[in-house]
This record gives C-alpha cells, structure tokens and sequence, in this order.
C-alpha cells in the first residue's frame, strides 16, 4: 500500500463533521478492497467487516474507530457579499487569518479569510489572537451572487495540499483522523494475509469532533467484545514538554489509563514487542477525548484501548505525522487481531492481573 | 392558539416537577391521540398511529421549565436556593417565583457594596422571601422548587411569557396533533421532562420509541436585537431550520426535508446556526444506533429570562410546516 498517496487523498478529501459523505466514500472503496462487507449506518459512521476464521457462534468480534471527520467552518451570516462564519469542531483561531478555502456553497467556491489590516489595529489588539466573530470569507463576487450560491449553514474547509516533508514526515489537514483511518487500511490490508479467529469491524466513525457522536452510535449497534481507539496524540515539538507528547517517528503510543482496559495495554505492549515493533507508553489520567472514550461505556462495558499517532500542530491545516508511525499502528493492530483467539475473553480478567512489563 | 398557549406558559413545571404542566397538556390532548402514556421519568408520549407503513418519528417538546430550588431555610425564614436548569442571576433580583403549593416568594439580596454595583450580583447573595415573619410560618421546606411568575402579554403580532423556552414547542406539538388529520406515519409526539438539566427525558423516551427519524421542537436565539450575537436568526422571518447548534449538527437529510417542505408550502423560513445552547434532537441523534434528527425551532427573544418574545407568526407557520411535513411520505 503507498500510504503517502492514501494519506493524500484521505487528506485532501472535504469531510467536516456532520457531513463525512465524501471522505466516507473514499473510505469505503479503500475498506471494500480488503472486507467483506462495507456499509453506512443512520449516522454517517462507515462500518467494515472482515469476517473471522473461528467456529464459535457468535463469533466473538472487535471493533476499531478511527474518526472520518475534521474541523471546519459553517457559515453564521452573509453581509454585503461577506461570509461570517463560526468553527465546527475545536479550529484554532491563531492559524485562520489569511487562509484560503473552499465553501462549499449551491457549487464550491474559492475564498480567502481576511480581516482588518495591522495598520488600522489600535496596538492593543495587534498583539492579540483576532477572534472567529472578526474574520470573515471573501469570495470574490458581487453580494447578490454570494447570496444566491451561498446560504447561512453552508460549510467552508481550509484548502490544503499535502506537503511531503524531508525525512519521513508529512504535513497537511485533517491529519486527525485521517491517519488512523489509513492505519486501520494497513491493517486490514495486512489481515487480508493473517489467519484470524474474530470478526473484525473497521468503524470509520462520524462526528467525533463535536462529541464522539458516531463512536457512541456505532459501538451501540455493533455491540463488540473489544475495541480499539485510534487517534492522534500530541508529538514533541518546541514549547511542549516531555510529560505532555510522546516522540514522533518513534512507533505507535499505547495509551494507558482509567479509559483503557489495563490487560488490552499489556497485550498491544506484548504485541509490539513479539513484533520487534518500536512502540511508546502514553498515559491518560482522565478523559482521553477520543472514541475510546464513549465506546467504554457503551451497553454494559465493552474492554477498550487506544492507540495513539504521533501528531505535530494538532487543529492547524499543516498536522505533521510521521508516514513510519502510521504504518506501524496498522501492523500493531493486525498482529493484536491475530492473537484473539477462543479464549482470550476468559483470559481477560481483572484478578490476578495479567503479567506483563510497563 | 395564542388562549392554549398563554394556559401552557403559565402552568408551574420546573425540571423534574413537571405534574401540573403534564396534566394540563394531557387535558388538551385528550382524544387527539391513538395512545397516551407518561414513562417513568415522566415524558407524556402521545402515539398517533400511521396507515400506510411510514416511518416512526419522534417529535419532542420539553415541558419543564428553569426554576430555583431551596437549600436553606434561615431563623427568620428566609430561604436561600440554587439553579435548576440554566438561571441567569441577571434576570433574579426583584423577581417573583411561585412554588407548588402556590407559595409566592419575591427574590432579595443582600447588601450590594458601592463597588459592586456595576456587576452582576451572584446567586449565593440573593434569597427569597416568601413573607413569613419566622421559620415555622415558612409554607415551604428544604428541596422545594419553584417557577418564575409572570404574566402572558399578547403584543398582537408578538408575544411575551416566561418559559416560552419550550412550552412554545408544546404548543406548536398540540397544534399539529389537532391539524394533523391524516398521516402514513406512526408519530410519536412526546412532552419531555428535565430537558434543561441534560435533555434526560429526550434520552430515555428515544430509547424507548427507537424512531427512524427525530425533531426537537424549541426556542432558539435570534440576532435581531442591539447589539446582539452573529446570527442570521429573526424574529417573524420565519420557523428557523437547525443546521447546528452547540452541540448538534442536524442530520443534512432532515434539514434539507424541512427547507423543501417550507419552499412546498409556501411558508418563509431560516436557516439556524446557533453557537450556544441545545435541545432534546441532540439526545435523540445518538440514541441506539443513531437517529436521524433535526430541529424546527422558534426564534426567541431573552431566552431564559422572565420575559421571553417570539412571533405569533412563526409559531403558526412552525405547526404548518410539521404538519405538511407528516402528511407526506419522509426520505431523508
């Protein structure tokens, strides 16, 4: 698989919260090479299955959530030909100013986000972040056509190429979570060549963004015996200390914490290793804010990990990851599949714990 | 529909003390419905059965209302009290609440400093005073709640009540059960509870229904006022059409149903994107496997103060729309 292109596709692809159903499609071509069955459910979640070998009925079956949506811009209020707009999802206002976007009007328009210029700004204001209620989207065009092509709710994405970076780094949108997404591709790409006794469903899940809505929703409906959260997580970078990011290009971060089922740590840690498999221990003292953390209380507990990818300049269109990293999430993932076998909930237990080295 | 609607908003039913509001609402439902049902948090679910193998839909009004609860009860018979539901302490000072039992209190406060004058003085300073000359003459004790007490005005084209925020969508809810004559559809029309402390009746009365598809009916903000929020939102342009609010994005395929059915009809409408705030279609987005769910909501003036304002016109237009909407077959 050339994840490179994968990413930039997935990347490039429009999919804010809410309205995933171009990047769903991509998606489920991706995920329809390797599974058996692709489907949608009622909220826009992107569901794969890739049946297991075992005999047991029913057969017991895992679920990974990697979220499909981004953050982006809907329109608040047009203006004498001007956009205002507000943020969907958690976009970061410091990195709006001069972008260029798309908005995605009765046919998708280019347009840029302006503001007052610095010369105009009394000095206290100059050295403050401008916030989202004094930006605005120019398109270009006279005021009557803006009104007729674009309605208030309509949605703007920043336009974002993929940069690919020196050394095995890339840089674009939507990064989060899109690279989870290609994670779970290289997963089942490598299961398509694995014996695997579980079921597995590979959940591109909606609306993560604004509440972990669709991990809330599709692990009602599947109901799995396990499952996997894959997200992104912070990566060292200037101004961040050790204890707040783990390390990029330095293998996938097994997260740890009260969200995290501690036996499934210890078997993604065993994993790694039996697999030479350079890996990271992240923990997360509280609410992780991912998918794992809707999908653990879902009906009556469901045992659940998360593993996170290394991520640089998280909420900003230039996210950075590291292609390697990615890679190796999806490997870790399909060699964790590959040990489930007819026991392993048995095994899963609370007391005595289950050996392994942090 | 503006008599029904005065009877509703100034009916007593603060969060999780919604038996006076559900009676009267039951009352006015009273043969509108093929069944009728209160569940165990309290909802009033009213099911009007479909003929023709329609989808189960959801529409939910909350009944409950913000108040204030009592935590304390003094030597002399002061009361001092807390939130329930989003109170803004601006609104409190010189404001009247009525109790269950029709216990009248006028809210005080305590000294006010020279220097805090200009702010907004804070809950923990103001108490109410129920006219009692000492503790044992207090009608009322510990964990009693109260509503706000203010008159319905009937401005013609608008109107003035407290808790508009969502007696209003009670009342476009019955309206549509009495002009709803014939519909494929099994309509699920549900007057939920405890809506302004977390949307709990929308949650467990969806999961009970299991619908194919759910609307909230509720107030929503408006940027029509001096100074006000970035909102395209106004008073008598129309019912506004959810496309987001702060915790909601509408399902694309009800919102666009909702636009096509208002441009069918021929009634103005908006489109909402509110920043803050949310209704019981939230709930129902996630509830089971997901739902798919919007929200036709009325433009409000001063939301949760004593004097909320919508159009007269909008809710008559908000009833026109839902029931135009149930006649016809729904495809999301």
């Amino acid at each position: 698989m050339d994840i490179v292109s994968l990413l930039k596709t997935l990347s490039e692809t429009p999919g804010i919260s809410g309205y995933e159903d171009q990047v769903r499609q991509v998606i489920g071509e991706v995920f329809a090479r390797y599974a058996d069955e692709v489907r949608t459910d009622a909220l826009g979640n992107v569901i794969a299955l890739k049946r297991g070998t075992g005999k047991a009925e029913p057969r017991r079956s895992i679920m990974l959530a990697g979220h499909t949506d981004e953050i982006g811009l809907i329109i608040t209020r047009i203006e004498q030909g001007f956009l205002h707009f507000t943020e969907v999802g958690g976009f970061d206002p410091r990195v709006l100013l001069g972008q260029e976007v798309v908005v995605h009007g009765r046919r998708d328009l280019p347009g840029i986000i302006g503001s007052r210029p610095p010369h105009v700004l009394p000095p206290a204001e100059r050295e403050k972040t401008i916030p989202l209620d004094k930006l605005f989207i120019d398109v270009g065009l006279p005021a009557d056509e803006v009104e007729e092509l674009v309605h208030v709710g309509d949605l703007a994405t920043v336009r974002r190429e993929l940069t690919q970076l020196k050394g095995d780094f890339i840089a674009s949108k939507a990064f989060d979570d899109r690279a989870a997404v290609a994670a779970m591709a290289v997963c089942l790409e490598q299961l398509a060549g694995m014996q695997h006794a579980w079921d597995v469903y590979a959940v591109g899940t909606s609306q993560e963004e604004v509440g972990l809505r669709g991990a809330i929703t599709s692990a009602f409906g599947l109901a799995p015996d396990l499952a996997i959260a894959i997200d992104v997580t912070f990566g060292n970078q200037p101004g961040l200390s050790a204890a707040e990011t783990v390390e990029m290009n330095k293998g996938p971060a097994i997260v740890y914490g009260p969200n995290i089922h501690p036996a499934l740590h210890d078997t993604l840690v065993e994993t790694a290793k039996a697999l030479e498999l350079p890996y990271q221990v992240e923990p997360a003292p509280g609410r992780t804010g991912t998918d794992a953390w809707a999908i653990q209380v879902t009906r009556s507990g469901i045992p659940t990990a998360l593993i996170g990818i290394p991520l640089r300049y998280m909420h900003t269109s230039v996210e950075m990851v590291s292609v390697k990293d990615v890679e190796r999430v999806g490997r870790l993932l399909a060699a964790f599949i590959a040990r489930l076998d007819a026991g392993f909930m048995d095994r899963l237990t609370w007391k005595p714990a289950i050996s392994g080295e942090k | 529909m503006k008599e029904l609607i005065k009877k509703l908003v100034e009916t007593y039913g603060p969060s999780g003390n919604e038996d006076k509001i559900r009676q009267v609402i039951q009352e006015e439902i009273a043969g509108l419905a093929d069944e009728v049902r209160t569940d165990a948090l309290g909802n009033l679910i009213a099911r009007k059965r479909g003929q023709n193998g329609g989808k189960r839909v959801m529409l939910a009004a909350h009944m409950d209302e913000i108040g204030v609860i009592v935590t304390h009860v003094d030597e002399k018979g002061f009361l001092r009290f807390g939130a329930v539901g989003g109170v803004w302490p601006h609104t409190l000072l010189g404001g009247r609440v009525v109790f269950a039992n029709g216990t009248v209190g006028v809210i005080g406060t305590e000294k006010v400093e020279d220097e805090e004058r200009n702010k907004v003085i804070p809950l923990e300073k103001l108490f109410i005073d129920v006219g009692a000359v000492d503790k044992t003459s207090v009608p009322v004790q510990i964990g009693d709640v109260a509503g706000f007490s203010r008159p319905f005005a009937d401005m013609g084209k608008r109107l003035v009540a407290k808790a508009f925020d969502d007696r209003i969508g009670c009342a476009v809810l019955i309206q549509t059960m009495r002009d709803l004559k014939k519909t494929p559809h099994d309509v699920y029309f549900v007057f939920s509870v405890q809506e302004e402390v977390g949307l709990r009746g929308a949650m467990t009365s969806a999961y009970g229904i299991e619908p194919e598809m759910g609307l909230s009916v509720d107030v929503t903000l408006t940027g029509d006022t001096p100074e006000a929020q970035t909102m395209a939102v106004e008073l008598g342009k129309g019912p506004a059409i959810k496309v987001k609010d702060g915790r909601m994005l509408a399902h694309p395929g009800v919102k666009r149903l909702l636009v096509e059915t208002a441009e069918a009809i021929g009634i103005p409408y908006q489109l909402e994107v509110l920043e803050r705030g949310t209704t019981d279609a939230t709930a129902i987005q996630v509830s089971r496997e997901g739902v798919p769910a919007g929200c036709v909501s009325i433009p409000c003036r001063y939301v949760h103060t004593p004097s909320e304002m919508v159009d007269y016109d909008d809710v008559t237009n908000a009833v026109k729309l839902l029931v135009a909407m149930l006649e016809k077959p729904i495809i999301l």
